[in-house]
């Protein structure tokens, strides 16, 4: 079942290489580099998406102490950083030649940084906790806090950048996105989300057999 | 017992010990003054500069200070094998929060007027026409950082590296809280009115809502073994 | 604006890499765990080994 996974998100993978180089077309004001979006969008919405399961998961471990959910939770988080570090890359590639640093406070770069540095802490938690279920129930707690904490972050990033700045703040992409544009971010996105779930099934799967081993 | 009774409890229990030792007090009081000279230091003798950068120092201050006391909530308990003690106690332990978060923010509030104080005599700040927005800034600002720095203090009592993990965890989770409190401070400290700031003091506001309403809800289940 | 080829690998490159390498990761601690499982003498005589899926 979870090749079957694997072959699906690598099929999507190369549909979505196709859709942002073949398919997609040369942005004018920015060129090439643009289709790093391609890469960049999907990875943030796929994180996020990790972050919401480690919620959900989180609170259902509290609710039902059901191991299952505290190993999705864990899995879900650790692939949930894997794509925030790879969101901020990738931003920090497109934005060399885009804006010429490789680092700015913009809104969305600022909140993903605050994003990762707070699940990684999560994963710090429980690595500092060595009693199985101590680490899932502290660990839920702390997904649950970080969660809630995320429309906060993003509140006060982008209130702290867009307030009294000029209105022609440069931001990646195309402010009005063409058809074509748009069905190749979800093509991307479609194979990124088929990645996460590959990602994450083998996680548990690999926690389930780590606690078999242990016990 | 009544919850009110019982986190009441915790706070005069922990008030008074902290007035007969004064030991987190004097501790806090001399970093603050230290913050002063590291400040001065670090950023040279500059005074424009400094006052410029004032809100930020501010907040800085506070938040350092804040860590160092804030992660002693549970020390006692602990050092004194007193942590089962909490995990025993009968009916809601979310008293215990209660209590924890009003002594800690009662406290919190003590060493920040300090380092107000000392900022403005060494700073040569009039603080006077601004003092009652500061104050509602620094409430709101306090009661966020304390609301979860409570909750984490109890999640990394028990927990390996809990000094090195405490700061690690409740930085980032407080960066709106530390963006919300130095802009309403800029805002206050150029004397405008307090509509200005709104926006911040209601994402504030939010903030602390959101955190004390998990805390309450989340703190039991830290304090299970 | 110039081309920028190069960022544009560099990014796609660094995405590969990384997922590929997680990927390898969990394959290879996968196999880790079962391994010792799969050569450790079954209980029962005539039980047959466990099948890797």
């Amino acid at each position: 079942m979870t090749r079957v996974l694997g072959w699906l998100a690598a099929l999507a993978l190369l549909a979505g290489l196709g859709m942002a180089f073949a398919v997609a077309p040369r942005e004018a004001t920015q060129g090439t580099v643009q289709r790093i979006m391609y890469v960049h969008v999907p990875s943030v919405w796929v994180a996020y998406c990790a972050f919401v399961v480690v919620f959900v998961a989180s609170i259902a471990y509290l609710a039902t102490r059901a191991e299952a959910a505290d190993r999705l939770a864990h899995a879900s988080a650790e692939v949930g950083v894997l794509f925030t570090g790879l969101t901020i890359a990738t931003g920090s590639i497109w934005g060399k030649p885009t804006w010429g640093t490789w680092w700015t406070w913009d809104a969305r770069l600022t909140s993903v940084a605050v994003l990762f540095v707070m699940y990684v802490g999560y994963l710090l938690l429980r690595g500092m906790i060595d009693e199985g279920e101590r680490a899932a129930r502290y660990s839920a707690v702390l997904g649950v806090v970080a969660a809630l904490n995320i429309p906060l972050v993003h509140f006060s990033v982008l209130w702290w950048r867009t307030l009294h700045q000029p209105p022609s703040l440069m931001k990646p992409g195309p402010s009005s996105m063409p058809p074509v544009i748009v069905r190749a971010l979800l093509v991307n996105f479609a194979a990124f989300a088929l990645l996460y779930v590959y990602f994450v099934a083998k996680r548990v799967r690999l926690l389930r057999l780590e606690a078999e081993a242990g016990a | 017992m009544t919850f009110a009774r019982r986190a009441w409890s915790v706070v005069w229990k922990d008030l008074l010990v902290e007035r007969r030792s004064k030991e987190t007090l004097n501790a806090l009081t001399f970093f603050s003054l230290l913050l002063l000279f590291v400040f001065q230091f670090a950023l040279g003798p500059d005074r424009e500069r400094l006052a410029a950068a004032l809100p930020g120092l501010l907040w800085l201050g506070f938040v350092l200070a804040g860590l160092l006391g804030l992660g002693r909530t549970f020390v006692l308990e602990r050092e004194n094998d007193c942590w089962e003690g909490l995990i025993l106690a009968p009916g809601d332990k979310s008293a215990i929060y209660v209590g924890k978060l009003a002594a800690n923010v009662t406290l919190m509030l003590v060493v920040e007027g300090l380092i107000l104080l000392l900022f403005a005599v060494f700073f040569n700040v009039d603080l006077g026409p601004a003092l009652a927005g500061l104050s509602l800034v620094m409430i709101l600002g306090t009661v966020g950082l304390a609301a979860v720095g409570t909750l984490f203090a109890a999640m990394t009592a028990q927990v390996r590296a809990r000094e090195l993990l405490f700061p690690v965890l409740l930085l980032p989770v407080q960066l709106p809280v530390l963006l919300g409190t130095v802009k309403a401070t800029e805002a206050v400290l150029l004397g405008e009115p307090l509509g200005a700031a709104g926006h911040w003091l209601g994402l504030l506001a939010a903030a602390d809502v959101i955190y004390i309403v998990t805390g309450l809800l989340t703190f039991d289940f830290l304090l299970e073994s | 604006m110039g081309d920028n080829w190069g960022f544009v690998l560099a990014a796609y490159a660094l995405a590969a890499i990384v997922l590929a390498g997680y990927w390898r990761h969990l394959v290879r601690r996968e196999r880790e765990l079962n391994a010792p499982v799969a050569s450790h003498p079954p209980g029962v005589p005539g039980a047959p080994p466990p099948r890797q899926r």
